[in-house]
């Protein structure tokens, strides 16, 4: 059925929303053209110096042209390291090569020689993740001097640390998924298992090269002079130590080489889902921006979202009386049937039942669910304690994490304490989840959380006979309050990679379609779950 | 990347996407819309609003379109081959012997120009002659090796000079 909107457009409210949420979208634009393309003039020249291509040209010409990127965590990192290391100095995402659909990792050379940051690491290791939860082939673009010494701390030894990369590439090779790495520049030290753990690799003579120890850290060692090229160069590799595959004269070259090796990888199977022909909404999706309030306090009805990002408006709302703070229900998005879960409220006992009931039926009819998310968590209070909140919270929260079809969760709005857990946040392993340019993220409210701590330190002082102004409480308030809210913001979230990029709330259905197909190259297992406590 | 065509000695980059049940073609930043309807002989091609009876052959990278009563002949350029051979770096400038053996002749001299797959020296091991080709277009620059002469594994037999960039 089709949703009917009740959205005046020619509301003061709906003018002043739209004008505020396009001028976020505006905002995210130039901050994504910055984040791609701006790097100081000597980066630009040393890479034509070095005879190198920029890394977005390298991807046009790796990709399909007139296909669809769909790029990952474009704004990693765009909070750290003082701003210097934008994208976090590499592009992910996902792309079609000959015709193929895959992953794209690419180190940027513009950015610290593409040197690898905690955060480079971290968004390495998820787009592999999400090729090995995906089975997508992964084409590696090397270009990156090797780890960034001054943080090897974090970003070595520990568990999801650089030793991941090459644990996943492992993985993805057992698993009959595989990848092929093209050699651009030096692949030093734990660079260099990048080709070698890949399928196939090309390297660039001249410009490639691979070892373990590079010409000074040899001569350090040994005492050994030699050359890059006669180290580690292309010819080295592809002749003497099989290190390497194809040998190329020039990137051009080698690019053609990986995408005709792309081309003869098998086309995956994908999982017979559900599809009809797609069709656009039959309400304007540029309306999205006239929907959320400017303040996050707002309530605002998550329905006339869903009706401006599924096919032609049409909805099958489930249980449309029970439960209602959680909307839910089947739709299509690019033709693909899905399930989607939606907040209109805090979570209360029946809407939590209703939840977790309706991703059995999701899961018992193999249908991937998209958690549209603006929560402020589940209710408080004696009666709704009384009644086992806490246990039909923990319903849900069984039910998500023990799901087996693909989940993809979009943050709308806000995203706050366990609600963000029985909506399939980060640490559910949902496929992918991007963000809108206004969400906020914390484990409660900015102003609740600046009242309890500012609350703490005033009756600290207090303790030591210290009466506070008011002026004087603000003055403690508010700069807690200010870095709350900054670590709370969409662009904290995606510089710490706890999503996987913020979208324009208008491009929100294309970056669905494409996550869905990309999440149907993997078997679903039978439902089957934990035990819920009742 | 998309593909190459050479058409007058001119190159041209192109690519068919195909969106809404048709297709189009990409040419430097234009779209077109384009269709091929009919099979063999007589075929009917659309470019844009315009559409014309077209008779296409295609013999190995050559293809003869013969569209208005002109017949105009399109190579596609393959582009592993194309852009090594624009890149003006060597293949590599020192030919080594494969394996040890004896020369049976030296067929080039210094300062000769020669073409990729032009036998530079003939040489024999293991009762089989073998010819060494030329990697790429080049001048020979000096040839280490005479005929009757024996040769370890590795042994530089001839050095082209080094190429100019493109």
């Amino acid at each position: 059925m089709r949703i009917e909107s009740r959205l005046d457009v020619h509301s003061e409210e709906f003018r002043a929303n739209f004008a505020h949420n396009k001028a976020l979208a505006a905002e995210f634009h130039a901050r994504q053209q910055k984040a791609r393309f701006e790097r100081p003039a000597r980066d630009i020249e040393r890479l034509k110096r070095q005879n190198k291509l920029f890394v977005r040209d390298r991807l046009d010409l790796l990709l399909d042209p007139g296909t669809p990127f769909l790029e990952l965590s474009t704004l990693a990192a765009n909070q750290s390291y003082d701003g210097e290391v934008p994208g976090a100095g590499n592009v992910t995402g996902i792309g079609i090569v000959a015709g193929r659909e895959v992953m794209i990792h690419a180190d940027d050379g513009s950015v610290k020689g593409g040197a690898w940051y905690p955060l480079t690491i971290k968004k390495m290791v998820r787009a592999l993740d999400i090729a090995i939860e995906n089975r997508l082939p992964v084409v590696h673009l090397c270009d990156s001097a090797g780890g960034f010494l001054p943080a090897q701390a974090d970003l070595f030894a520990d568990k999801y640390y650089a030793g991941r990369l090459f644990r996943n590439q492992a993985i993805l090779s057992k698993r009959g998924i595989p990848q092929v790495a093209i050699v651009l520049g030096h692949c030093t030290a734990g660079g260099a298992y990048i080709p070698a753990l890949s399928e196939y690799n090309v390297i660039v003579r001249k410009t490639g090269a691979i070892f373990l120890g590079g010409p000074p850290l040899v001569k350090a060692a040994t005492g050994e002079e030699v050359t890059v090229e006669e180290l580690g160069g292309a010819d080295v590799h592809t002749r003497i130590s099989g290190t390497a595959d194809y040998p190329a004269d020039t990137e051009q070259q080698a690019i053609a080489i990986a995408r005709d090796i792309v081309a003869q990888f098998p086309k995956p199977q994908k999982l017979k889902l559900e599809r009809i022909a797609p069709e656009p909404p039959y309400y304007d999706p540029s309306e999205l921006y006239g929907i959320i309030p400017r303040d996050i306090k707002v309530q605002f009805d998550m329905r006339e979202v869903i009706a401006r990002v599924v096919d032609g408006s049409r909805f099958h709302e489930y249980q449309p009386a029970y439960g209602t703070t959680l909307v839910c229900g089947f739709a299509h998005i690019w033709g693909y049937h899905v399930g989607i879960l939606a907040n209109n409220g805090v979570l209360f006992n029946d809407s939590s039942l209703k939840a977790a009931h309706f991703m059995q039926l999701c899961n018992q009819h193999g249908v991937p669910m998209i958690f549209l998310q603006n929560i402020t968590g589940y209710m408080v209070g004696r009666e709704y304690e009384h009644r086992g909140i806490t246990k039909d919270g923990a319903k849900m929260i069984m039910a998500v994490a023990g799901s087996e079809v693909p989940k993809i969760t979009v943050m709308v709005n806000g995203s706050f304490g366990a609600g963000n857990y029985g909506m399939s946040g980060r640490a559910f392993d949902s496929r992918f989840l991007f963000t809108w340019p206004q969400h906020q993220i914390s484990v409660m409210g900015a102003e609740q959380a600046a009242n309890v701590l500012a609350e703490i330190k005033v009756r600290q002082l207090e303790r030591h006979g210290q009466t506070l102004t008011p002026e004087e409480i603000a003055a403690i308030r508010e700069p807690i309050l200010e870095e709350y809210r900054r670590q709370s913001s969409a662009y904290y979230s995606t510089s710490e990679i706890w999503d996987d990029g913020i979208l324009d709330p208008v491009d929100t259905r294309n970056a669905l379609g494409m996550a869905i197909c990309a999440s149907l190259n993997t078997p679903i297992d039978r439902p089957h779950y934990g035990v819920f406590r009742m | 990347m998309r593909h190459l065509f050479k058409l007058d000695n001119q190159e041209h980059a192109v690519w068919l996407t195909w969106r809404d049940g048709r297709y189009f073609l990409l040419i430097g930043d234009s779209e077109q819309p384009v269709a091929l309807e009919g099979a063999g002989g007589r075929d009917r091609l659309t470019v844009g609003n315009v559409t014309v009876p077209v008779l296409a052959a295609v013999d190995g990278d050559d293809i003869h379109i013969h569209v208005d009563g002109i017949t105009r002949t399109l190579r596609y350029l393959d582009p592993i081959r194309h852009y090594a051979a624009h890149s003006g770096a060597s293949v590599d400038d020192v030919i080594l012997a494969p394996m040890p053996g004896t020369v049976v002749q030296a067929i080039v001299s210094p300062g000769q120009a020669v073409a990729r797959g032009d036998t530079l020296v003939v040489i024999e091991s293991m009762k089989l002659e073998t010819a060494i080709k030329s990697p790429r277009d080049g001048v020979v620059e000096t040839v280490h090796v005479s005929t009757g002469m024996t040769f370890d594994r590795s042994a530089p037999l001839v050095t082209l000079a080094p190429a100019t960039g493109a």
